[in-house]
């Protein structure tokens, strides 16, 4: 073979692993409203920046007449490009060969990609559009699965790993997503489950629909397994490229700055009205978290689960930051078990990569019932204790409204490390509300009086006036600051800017043992 | 047909439509109160209210339908 041979020869082998299952497959594919692996991959990355690895790798199975269905590349693109100029590590998953299942050299090809992430510090982008295990590997494809795993869980907290879900991803498939940071799923053409509609019909007799059990909105609304539904497989990556530009590369970075055009000084007088006077009336508490971010924009994360708890990125001055808020919206606002999860993880992925929480709180307390109880409150409430006591990042925390009890030390309070703590002027913090408190205290009084209903009100606007205010806990220091909230926006940055060099740690241990 | 349901336990402080009275999308359907907030209950799809299944004062358990609507 001459030289030019060789070039010819090298040629035709990229362009057959180009070409994946097939232009047939590729069609179908398309007909379903999906993109091929190649595409996807062409469209997050920035143009002519992929970087492909293991392009020729095939399977080394014999049996059942595999070796007769070879394909180069066996089932998944790998490599590295760059986003907006920052460098991924991605894998996506090619479901036109052999259905996308994985093979045990498909799982080492992952495995290449997450280790050079992990060396390098970069992000990991999986895109996932999978059979499921290729059977006839056998052991060797779960091997494949559980070398992902373990890589899936010694990237946490080291690169953030980010998983689309643009297709199937069923049994042992659904547990690498679990382990990263934040999942994104397409609607209609995505499902997850660990055991499939037909074999929940053959052991439980329950009937249900692949898009009921496993759909984009199945696991944003109930499950709370994936953060994000997006309409289409360019949607999906969009919010991929927008989440990286809140993310740093690695925990030893911080998240890129931008040049922030909104004032920091900007006042916003309207705030001074958001908080309803009467604390029976609810508010949307996101009009005060866009009226303060930058440009106002805010990138909710997890919209759809637990709504009585708000979480998602955002920046203040340019800089990055994780947003947590109670919703009076929606359930009162009160802490129940998922909102206490959502909260609990979110905290945790940014202190985790250097991200300032700022937290804004109006809590009327844990969710009362027996379903709370026996499902686990307790401990699930105390993960919000454990990851804001733990977090080392800049805690910076508005109460706008009420702080009671339990739920006031939980959500983000000075006492869990918190680094400055406002309040506004209709801030009530105290160990429980007006009504419940009175009762006890005055139980005597009400009891002896002639007037009993008379005098609890009484006592009871007593107390509101005397103690359900921010200024009991502003006299102990429990608050910095009693801010006027149109001034919340300046406030917060001044403050994260002082703490913009902050330095602290939590006594050494192997690890802690949060509550799960 | 559509049942809005009680997101949480709580005693209805303020109902506000009647069989046959026609809503939209969004609209109040039922005030609830529970951890001393007021908690509106939203329709979740237009068209004609059928049934009412709670009064003023009324306590009622969380995901228990409250107004039917078709």
């Amino acid at each position: 073979m001459d030289i030019q041979q060789k070039i010819e020869e090298l040629k035709n082998r990229n362009l057959q692993a180009e070409l994946g299952g097939g232009e047939k497959r590729n069609e179908q594919q398309h007909a379903k409203g999906k993109l091929t692996a190649r595409e996807r991959i062409a469209y997050l990355l920035d143009e002519g920046s992929f970087q492909e690895i293991d392009k020729f790798v095939v399977h080394r199975c014999h049996d059942f007449g595999m070796e007769k269905k070879k394909t180069p590349g066996d089932g998944v693109v790998t490599g590295y490009g760059t986003v907006n100029g920052r460098q991924v590590f991605l894998f996506s998953q090619d479901f036109t060969v052999l259905g996308g299942s994985l093979s045990l050299p498909f799982g080492e090809k992952v495995c290449k990609i997450m280790d050079l992430a992990l060396k390098t510090g970069a992000p990991v982008v999986g895109l996932n559009d999978s059979g499921g295990a290729r059977i006839q590997e056998g052991v060797g494809s779960l091997s494949g699965y559980g070398e992902i795993f373990k890589r899936n869980v010694w990237s946490s907290g080291v690169v953030p790993q980010i998983s689309v879900i643009m297709g199937p991803c069923a049994g042992g498939a659904v547990y690498s997503p679990a382990l990263t940071d934040l999942t994104i799923m397409v609607k209609k053409t995505s499902n997850m489950f660990i055991t499939g509609p037909q074999v929940i019909k053959t052991v439980t007799s329950e009937e249900v629909t692949t898009e009921a059990l496993g759909g984009a909105m199945a696991h944003n609304t109930k499950s709370g397994v994936a953060h994000f539904a997006e309409e289409s497989d360019q949607a999906a990556l969009d919010r991929v490229k927008e989440i990286l530009g809140f993310l740093p590369q690695s925990y030893r970075e911080e998240a890129p700055v931008i040049e922030c055009r909104d004032d920091p000084e900007r006042r916003d007088e309207s705030l001074n009205e958001v908080v309803p006077g009467n604390p029976r009336v609810p508010y949307d508490i996101r009009d005060i978290i866009l009226s303060v971010l930058d440009n106002n924009e805010f990138l909710e994360v997890h919209k759809y689960y637990a709504q009585n708890m708000v979480v998602g990125f955002g920046r203040l001055n340019g800089i990055a930051v994780g947003v947590i808020a109670n919703q009076p919206k929606f359930l009162a606002g009160c802490l129940d078990i998922k909102a206490s999860v959502k909260c609990a993880r979110f905290v945790r992925m940014c202190d985790g990569f250097n991200l300032p929480l700022i937290t804004f709180v109006d809590v009327p307390g844990y969710l009362p019932g027996v379903n709370q109880e026996y499902g686990g409150i307790i401990k699930f409430g105390a993960e919000i204790i454990y990851a804001y006591a733990e977090a080392t990042v800049p805690k910076v925390t508005v109460i706008t409204r009420k702080a009671y009890g339990g739920a006031y030390i939980a959500m983000a309070s000075k006492h869990l490390a918190g680094d400055i703590s406002f309040a506004y002027p209709t801030a009530e913090i105290a160990v429980m509300g007006p009504e419940g408190a009175t009762n006890i205290v005055f139980k005597k009084e009400i009891d002896a009086s002639a007037e009993p209903e008379a005098t609890r009100e009484q006592l009871v606007e007593e107390y509101r006036n005397n103690f359900a205010s921010p200024f009991r806990a502003a006299e102990l220091g429990y608050i910095d600051e009693v801010i006027f909230p149109e001034n919340t926006r300046p406030k917060l940055i001044t403050a994260l800017m002082m703490l913009r060099k902050k330095k602290t740690s939590i006594p050494e241990r192997r690890h802690g043992n949060i509550p799960l | 047909m559509s049942e809005i349901t009680a997101p949480m336990g709580g005693k209805v402080i303020d109902v506000r439509v009647n069989p046959g009275d026609s809503v939209s999308e969004g609209d109040e359907v039922v005030i609830l109160e529970a951890m001393k907030m007021e908690l509106p209950v939203v329709a979740n799809e237009g068209g004609t209210v059928k049934e009412v299944n709670c009064k003023k004062g009324d306590s009622v358990e969380a995901e228990s339908v409250l107004v039917v609507v078709e």
